[in-house]
């Protein structure tokens, strides 16, 4: 080793030790990919580097609305959401990388924050509950883990869906309505017990009033075990 | 006299950002802007921030949801502030808290695209101002200045956009 290298390498080490909370002055998002450093022409003999993680380099990161669970800190009877998205203006065959946005209140009919101009804090993760973001795969699905939604004041139980294009334009926007009696049978145990039942039908509803046929989810499970609700939603892409 | 005081940097990010963490944050904010707006406005009357803005909630709501964009970004910085570095040019400054803005935007050219994140440090103490660089210790050590015990120091260049934002009366003890 050359005594320069040597001095350099020391010196590192002495630096880590003196000042651990230091890091490089750098912050460079790379994706996380296997590189090698050696030659791989003909006829070498030379041996190929071995790869190594990218350590401390972070990565390429969604917006942190990409979630495949969104319940967060929120509590009540689990619910597997299904979303197929399918495209009309292409035989109603499936829409891939499409960007859908899902976002639906807790038990007691509260939603996470929706803005304010304060400061945020690094740990975030219980500020953006019940609200996440998928790309559809090859078959225009999306999944999500969550809660049973509850209710609120005026409105019949809906999580609400806004699907995008893969570069972010606005394809639609919709709301996705629940089977009355599976929510009854929901909101009368539970957490969902002390909120009651939804003082809305969907019949009486100021957006699902003009008739749920395109809007309305199937339901299956049942409040001792979980429910799945599957939901194909038909866009012009 | 020490006192207890956190910096905040407020950091631009525009395009013509270079640095690869500030590009993927110009990338990732512009597409949360984008579809944002869209939601927020179905109608497609508006093209820029500024005409969200006329609306005080509708443009706290629009910079909040459009955070979301960089808060995995943020995430990624490991509570250390990006850019502010000590004189063995070393990042350093721990931070928690974070403010996002967007200065101006607009939903087709992302050109106009510009934004600020306004990092918060955590309490550090502020020992004396050496030259143009502050001489200071992370953390509270109000104690260590009663008992008499050494302190690890660090010294920081007042760069631009790196200001004094809270001093703490408390811990303003000579």
């Amino acid at each position: 080793m050359e005594r320069k290298e040597f001095l350099k390498r020391g010196f590192s080490a002495l630096g880590f030790a003196a000042i651990v909370s230091c890091s490089n002055n750098s912050i460079d998002p790379v994706e996380t990919a296997e590189t090698a450093t050696g030659s791989t022409g003909s006829g070498g003999s030379c041996t190929i580097t071995a790869s190594e993680t990218a350590g401390p380099f972070p990565t390429i990161v969604p917006g942190n609305y990409v979630l495949n669970d969104i319940t967060s800190d929120r509590t009540g009877n689990k619910l597997t959401v299904k979303i197929t998205i399918q495209n009309k203006n292409n035989s109603c065959t499936a829409l891939a990388a499409a960007l859908v946005d899902i976002w639906h209140c807790d038990a007691t009919g509260n939603y996470s924050q929706y803005g304010g101009s304060g400061m945020q804090s690094t740990n975030y993760q219980k500020v953006n509950f019940l609200r996440g973001r998928q790309t559809t795969d090859a078959n225009g699905l999306v999944t999500f883990t969550s809660i049973y939604p509850g209710w609120y004041s005026g409105r019949a139980p809906h999580i609400h869906v806004h699907i995008y294009n893969a570069s972010g334009k606005s394809l639609l926007v919709t709301q996705i309505a629940f089977p009355e009696a599976t929510s009854a049978l929901v909101y009368a145990q539970g957490v969902y017990k002390s909120h009651g039942q939804a003082d809305t039908t969907n019949a009486r509803d100021n957006v699902f009033g003009d008739g749920v046929s395109t809007e309305m989810a199937t339901v299956t499970g049942s409040v001792t075990t979980e429910f799945e609700l599957t939901h194909t939603i038909v866009v012009s892409a | 006299m020490h006192r207890i005081i956190r910096l905040c940097y407020r950091k631009i990010i525009d395009s013509n950002s270079r640095q690869p963490w500030d590009v993927a944050v110009f990338n990732a904010t512009h597409l949360e802007f984008y579809m944002q707006a869209q939601r927020m406005d179905p109608d497609g009357m508006f093209t820029t921030f500024q005409e969200f803005s006329t609306d005080e909630q509708q443009a706290e709501q629009l910079q909040y949801l459009t955070s979301a964009g960089a808060i995995g970004y943020i995430r990624q910085l490991n509570d250390i502030m990006p850019d502010i570095a000590n004189t063995y040019e070393k990042l350093c400054l721990p931070f928690r808290n974070f403010k996002f803005e967007i200065i101006q935007s607009h939903i087709e050219n992302k050109s106009q695209h510009r934004v600020a994140i306004w990092f918060y440090s955590e309490p550090i103490t502020w020992i004396d101002t050496v030259g143009s660089q502050l001489l200071i210790a992370y953390g509270d050590h109000s104690e260590s200045f009663r008992s008499g015990k050494e302190i690890e120091t660090e010294m920081i260049e007042l760069v631009p956009y790196l200001s004094i934002s809270h001093i703490n009366p408390v811990g303003t003890e000579s």
